[in-house]
């Protein structure tokens, strides 16, 4: 690899590429945490909460 | 429980029933559209010699309809009912709604204006000209802001994800649709853009494949993670699963693009490192898929009788084949099969109809019902059979399509002894005819069975006693 022939779109790839890469590290990190479990689960029945009838805002 | 409220919520609703019933209509007009152009392929004297509906000038309308107009109404009424209902909120702004329904309204009139007489930039599935452009930014900003605005003022802690989903469709298309349309205009009519060679390509298959990850995949997967779990009652399967698929659809799919440049003037790398990532990508697409249907466990019997939940679970299973099929026609060797030929038409219609449109079909079914305070459809029969058409005009369509292409594929790449090529181009449209027409008798299969759901919804609003106000009959889910 030439290092020296990089460009600053090339760089700028580089970057953006490893944030993405250790961006995605840490989301598997917080979601497959044991501990962090009941945390996301707790959220996965809000669908089901909204269970009140609809009513129309004033006009 | 999140979203306990002592005093009932006034949500803003009737933009909602607007964009829901614009959807119904349009996916009519752009099937129908879709259809026409199909058969001026199998049999083109339904060209007419009349220029404004060729399948040049045509296709670019039929994409638009299906895309922006049916899919662009159905995302925003979906995602104005789901922001509402996990926030426990009305609308930021309802006013600024009605200005995105009407402003989305008409560019849609303007795309129909603009696009037969053809007046267009050129670049796939963004072919509207600047003025339209700009106003596309402008509306798009106004549905962006009203829903982040709307998230910000909810009444639950937690931001449910079918909202991340919209949100980073609204930030990434911005950011698409901003980038991918600049252009140096010369007329009211006609523009120039502002890249040219490789990058214009690149730029070009940057904002197309991502129109198709955050649009028409991360918007409907919004769509997805909301309304299987209320059709079906329960919860979603993996609240954590459903997380990672939203950060891994969007830290993945904006590397996608290079995937349809595979054999250009592109370097090489691009293409690969398009396909490498594409394959990594039915990883998070596969576990969002088996989220979606795993929700079902122990409800399956559910599918006998709820003809929408069979919508959503179909549509499941078409986005699980399309992230499979994506990928693999992403491979080099694959690609230089199946590039070009029918097979890609055959790969975006098993998507845009098996996935997009089943999923819409599900939460416009559901959503009516809630907003129009009924228990049942007009005839649930009906469902059924638009459900079954939906179905086999699909399948139909998307047999006809790989084995068209397939075929397209061999014939142009067969070789014979002295190492010249088998065929002519023409032998290999001519071979193609049977498979046309086939893709002909799908869409219209489809096209009916949206017909049959515009009169099932329209008769279902007409005799139903709408929610209005507080004394409204309840729609109990």
């Amino acid at each position: 690899m030439d290092v020296a022939a990089m460009t600053t779109n090339d760089w700028l790839g580089v970057f953006f590429a490893l944030v993405s890469a250790i961006g995605m590290v840490v989301v598997y990190f917080m979601v497959f945490r044991p501990s962090n479990k009941e945390k996301f689960e707790a959220h996965g029945t809000m669908a089901m909460d909204d269970e009140d009838p609809i009513k129309l805002g004033d006009k | 429980m999140e979203a306990t409220q002592a005093t009932p919520v006034k949500y803003d609703m009737e933009v909602v029933k607007w964009f829901t019933i614009a959807a119904a209509i349009y996916a009519v007009v752009g099937t129908l559209l879709g259809v026409y152009i199909a058969s001026e392929l199998a049999w083109p004297f339904l060209n007419f010699d009349l220029e404004w509906i060729t399948f040049g000038r045509l296709r670019p309308l039929h994409t638009n309809a299906v895309i922006f107009a049916f899919g662009g109404c159905a995302l925003m009424a979906t995602g104005f009912y789901m922001v509402q209902r996990t926030g426990a909120t009305k609308l930021w702004s309802n006013g600024l709604a009605w200005f995105t329904f009407w402003g989305w309204n008409l560019i849609i009139v303007l795309a129909v204006v603009t696009l037969p007489l053809g007046l267009t930039s050129g670049k796939e599935y963004a072919e509207l000209e600047w003025p339209i452009d700009i106003l596309i930014a402008v509306v798009w900003l106004s549905f962006g802001l009203n829903h982040i605005m709307t998230v910000a003022i909810r009444k639950t802690s937690h931001i449910y994800v079918s909202n991340w989903f919209t949100m980073g469709m609204i930030v990434m298309i911005t950011y698409l649709h901003v980038v991918n349309s600049m252009a140096i205009p010369v007329s009211l009519t006609n523009s120039f853009s502002i890249y040219s060679g490789v990058q214009d390509a690149m730029i070009q298959w940057w904002w197309g494949h991502n129109a198709v990850g955050f649009y028409l995949t991360g918007g409907f997967l919004g769509i997805m993670y909301y309304f299987v779990p209320k059709q079906v009652g329960r919860p979603v399967f993996s609240y954590r699963l459903s997380v990672l698929h939203f950060w891994a659809l969007t830290f993945g799919y904006v590397w996608l693009g290079a995937h349809h440049l595979q054999y250009t003037a592109l370097p090489d790398w691009t293409g690969s490192l398009g396909a490498a990532v594409s394959l990594a990508m039915i990883i998070p697409s596969w576990g969002g898929a088996m989220n979606g249907m795993m929700t079902l466990s122990g409800a399956w019997d559910r599918l006998r009788t709820d003809y929408i939940l069979r919508f959503l679970v179909v549509a499941l299973a078409f986005y699980a084949m399309s992230t499979f099929e994506g990928p693999v026609m992403s491979i080099k060797t694959v690609n230089a099969l199946s590039h070009y030929t029918d097979w890609t038409v055959g790969h975006v219609h098993s998507g845009a109809l098996g996935w997009m449109a089943m999923v819409a079909y599900g939460a416009m079914y559901h959503m009516i019902k809630k907003l129009w305070g009924v228990e049942k459809m007009y005839s649930e029969s009906l469902v059924n059979v638009h459900f079954w058409l939906a179905t086999i005009g699909t399948v139909v369509y998307v047999v006809a399509m790989w084995v068209s292409g397939i075929m397209q594929g061999l014939m142009w790449r067969d070789y014979d002894e002295y190492g010249t090529l088998t065929y002519t181009f023409v032998e290999s449209v001519s071979a193609m005819h049977p498979y046309y027409a086939m893709r002909a008798i799908g869409g219209l299969i489809f096209h009916i069975g949206t017909l049959i759901a515009l009169y099932n919804i329209v008769m279902t609003v007409s005799t139903a006693k709408s929610v209005r106000g507080t004394n409204a009959v309840p729609a109990n889910a």
